[in-house]
C-alpha cells in the first residue's frame, strides 16, 4: 500500500524514512520531541518536499525528489493529516465542516456523525465544542474524502488521557471497518500499542527499528530503543550493561540462582495509586533502578531479581551515551 | 466589542478616579470628533437642501461621485486582493520593498499626488502617450478622476485587506487543501470568508476615501466636478450656505456603506 523510502533536510538532521505498510495495516511513529515524526508525516502527506527518494501509494508516486518533480497535490493523494489543531472551519456549522469535502455525501456524512457521537451537534458551531467533539468532527471530516491512509499527528495529546485513549480507540475501528491505512504519530508507548499494528521507534530523524508493538518491548535492539520504549534501569555488569523494564521486575525475598540480580529498597515516593520503588543492586551488578509497587515496601529491604527478565547489551558502552 | 469589566481587585478609589477622568477625555473626544456633522445639521434647513437639490444639474456631481467611486473601488478589488493577500503570507520578495510602495501614497499629501501623477500619466508622458492609443486622457477627464480616487485611495484598502488575511490561520487554508480543495477553491471557501469582516471594513473605509478624494482630483481632474469638486467651486463662487447641502448629500452617500459594512463586520466577527 504506501512505500515510503526518502530523505527530508532540515535545519537540525535529515530525516530518513524507509518503511512499507501493507493495506489496511496501522503503524505508529514512536519517538521523543523534536525526533522527526512530524516531518515524516507532513512529506507523507505532501506538505514538505522531499530531498531524496520518492513516496508511492498503491503504486501511485506520490512525491519524488526526482527531476522533474512529480508531487501529487497535497488534496489529491488519498492521505488524510489530522493534528492537535483539529482545524475546523469556524464559519461553518458541524453538519458543513464534516460536508466540507468535494464530493461529500450528506447523507453518509450525517450517519458517520450518528455512529460517532455527533448526532446532536449537527448544527453547532465549532467554537461551542470541547476539545473531544472537535476532534471527533475533525475525525469524521477527514474520513469523508474517502482517504486510503490517514495520518495522526499526535491528534489527542491535549486531551485528558481517559478521552484520548477513547477516542484513538474510535480511530481505530473506523479505520478498521473502512480497511484504511494509517500512521499514528505519539510519544506515548501506551497510545502506539493500543493502536499499531506495528511500531516503529523514531530518533533524531532514524528509523531504529520496527516490529510487532510487545516484541519491540520485549527485544528491543538497541539501549536507545530500550530507553524509548520504557526501559528505565541501567545496569553494568561484566561488561555489558542490562537494561531493565520496570513493568517485568519481580521481586522475591529469596536471593537465589547464579543470574539473580540482588539489592535494597533505598527511597521511594508516590506515583498515583502505586509507589515508584527506587532500588540500587549490590554485588557485581552496579546500578539503581525504578520500578512500580503496588504497597509501600520497607526501606533497606533486601530483594532479588532475576536478570533473564533483563536485556543484555554487549559493552558497557552503549549508543545511549 | 466588548471590554471585559475590570477585576474586583483594581476597583479601588484610585481606579474609579482614573476611569472618570478617561470617560472624560474619551467624551471629549467624541463630541469633537462628531461636532462638524452636528454643526453641518444645525446650519441646514430643509428648505435650502431642497433648493440647492433643484438646480439643474444639482445631480451630476453625485452621479460622477458614485459611477468613478465604484469603478475606482472595482479597480481596487481587482488589484489590490491579490496583493494584500501576497503581503499577508509573505509570499512577495522584498516584502519591505512592497510595504513601502503601498504606504508611500498614505504618506503623501494628496495634491503632492496630484503633481506627481501629472507627471507620470500627463498627456505628454509615455504612459499619457500610451492611453491617447485607447482614447483615453488621464488630465480633466472621467478617467482621470478615476486615477486621482484609486491612489488616494488604494493604500486604505491593502492595508487594511492585508491584516484582515494575515489574521486567518494558515492551518485552516492548509486544513481546506487537505481535504481535496485546490488552492482557489480554498481561498473562495476558507480565506475570504474569514476574512470577510476585516475585507468590508476596509472596502467601507476605501469607499469613504474614493468618494471623498479631492487633492489629487483637484490637481488632475478638475472637471468633470465630483462631489467634492462641486463643494469647493460651490463655496469660491456662491458661499458656504450654498455649499452645505452638496456637503450633506456627500454625507449621506459616502457614509451608510461604511457605517452598514462596520455593523455587519463586528456581528461577523463575533459569529467566528
Amino acid at each position: 500500500m504506501l512505500a515510503a523510502d526518502f530523505e527530508v533536510e532540515r535545519r537540525d538532521f535529515a530525516v530518513r524514512i524507509a518503511i512499507q505498510l501493507e493495506g489496511g495495516e496501522r503503524v505508529a511513529v514512536l519517538g521523543p520531541s523534536g525526533a522527526g515524526k512530524t516531518t515524516f508525516l507532513e512529506a507523507v502527506a505532501g506538505l514538505v518536499p522531499l530531498t531524496s527518494g520518492e513516496i508511492r501509494l498503491d503504486q501511485r508516486r506520490l512525491s519524488s525528489a526526482a527531476r522533474p518533480r512529480s508531487d501529487i497535490g497535497v488534496g489529491r493523494r488519498g492521505v488524510g493529516l489530522l493534528r492537535q489543531n483539529p482545524g475546523l472551519f469556524p464559519h461553518l456549522t458541524v453538519l458543513e465542516n464534516i460536508c466540507y469535502p468535494p464530493g461529500a455525501n450528506p447523507g453518509a456524512a450525517t450517519a458517520a456523525a450518528a455512529r460517532m457521537g455527533l448526532g446532536t451537534l449537527l448544527q453547532a458551531r465549532p467554537r461551542g465544542l470541547s476539545g473531544g467533539e472537535a476532534q471527533r468532527v475533525a475525525l469524521c471530516r477527514t474520513l469523508q474524502t474517502g482517504v486510503q491512509l490517514l495520518c495522526l499527528d499526535e491528534p489527542f495529546s491535549s486531551l485528558d488521557r481517559p478521552l484520548g485513549l477513547e477516542l484513538l480507540e474510535l480511530v481505530r475501528q473506523e479505520l478498521e471497518g473502512r480497511g484504511t491505512g494509517s500512521l499514528l504519530v505519539t510519544h506515548q508507548l501506551q497510545d502506539a500499542q493500543a493502536f499499531a499494528d506495528r511500531v516503529a521507534v523514531l530518533y533524531q530523524g532514524s528509523l531504529l527499528q520496527v516490529g510487532d508493538p510487545r516484541e519491540l518491548v520485549l527485544r528491543p535492539k538497541t539501549a536507545l530503543v530500550a530507553s524509548l520504549v520504557g526501559y528505565r534501569g541501567w545496569l553494568r555488569r561484566g561488561g555489558r550493561l542490562w537494561a531493565i523494564h520496570p513493568d517485568l521486575v519481580q521481586i522475591s525475598s529469596a536471593v537465589d540462582g547464579d543470574g539473580a540480580i540482588s539489592g535494597r529498597v533505598v527511597g521511594m515516593r508516590p506515583d498515583g495509586a502505586r509507589i515508584d520503588v527506587e532500588l540500587e543492586s549490590e554485588g557485581e551488578w552496579v546500578g539503581r533502578f525504578h520500578c512500580p509497587f503496588s504497597e509501600a515496601p520497607e526501606l533497606d529491604l533486601r530483594f532479588s531479581f532475576h536478570a533473564d527478565l533483563a536485556t543484555v547489551f554487549s559493552g558497557v558502552e552503549s549508543d545511549l551515551d | 466589542m466588548t471590554i471585559p469589566p475590570a477585576p474586583t481587585a483594581l476597583r479601588g478609589s484610585g481606579v474609579r478616579v482614573s476611569t472618570g477622568a478617561a470617560l472624560v477625555g474619551a467624551l471629549i473626544i467624541w463630541v469633537a470628533l462628531l461636532g462638524p456633522l452636528i454643526a453641518l445639521l444645525a446650519h441646514l434647513t430643509p428648505s435650502s437642501v431642497v433648493s440647492a437639490l433643484r438646480q439643474p444639474g444639482a445631480f451630476q456631481p453625485l452621479e460622477v461621485s458614485v459611477l468613478a467611486s465604484l469603478i475606482a473601488l472595482g479597480v481596487i478589488l481587482l488589484l489590490g486582493t491579490p496583493l494584500a493577500y501576497l503581503m499577508a503570507r509573505g509570499r512577495l520578495p522584498f516584502p519591505r520593498l512592497w510595504e513601502v510602495g503601498v504606504i508611500l501614497p498614505l504618506l503623501t499629501p494628496p495634491l503632492v499626488i496630484g503633481l506627481l501623477l501629472i507627471f507620470m500619466v500627463g498627456p505628454a508622458t509615455p504612459i499619457g502617450e500610451a492611453l491617447s492609443h485607447l482614447h483615453l486622457t488621464a488630465s480633466d477627464t472621467f478617467f482621470a478622476l478615476v486615477v486621482a480616487e484609486v491612489y488616494e485611495a488604494v493604500p486604505y484598502y491593502v492595508l487594511g485587506a492585508a491584516a484582515a488575511f494575515a489574521a486567518v490561520d494558515p492551518e485552516l487554508e492548509q486544513a481546506g487543501a487537505l481535504l481535496g480543495d485546490g488552492r482557489w477553491r480554498t481561498w473562495r471557501r476558507v480565506t475570504v470568508p474569514l476574512a470577510a469582516p476585516g475585507l468590508a471594513t476596509a472596502l467601507a473605509v476605501t469607499w469613504a476615501r474614493a468618494m471623498g478624494a479631492f487633492g489629487a482630483v483637484l490637481i488632475i481632474a478638475y472637471h468633470p466636478f465630483g462631489l467634492p469638486m462641486q463643494i469647493w467651486v460651490t463655496l469660491q463662487e456662491t458661499g458656504l450656505s450654498s455649499a452645505l447641502p452638496f456637503a450633506l448629500v456627500l454625507l449621506v452617500v459616502a457614509l451608510p456603506l461604511p457605517v452598514a459594512a462596520y455593523i455587519w463586520s463586528s456581528r461577523a466577527r463575533r459569529r467566528l
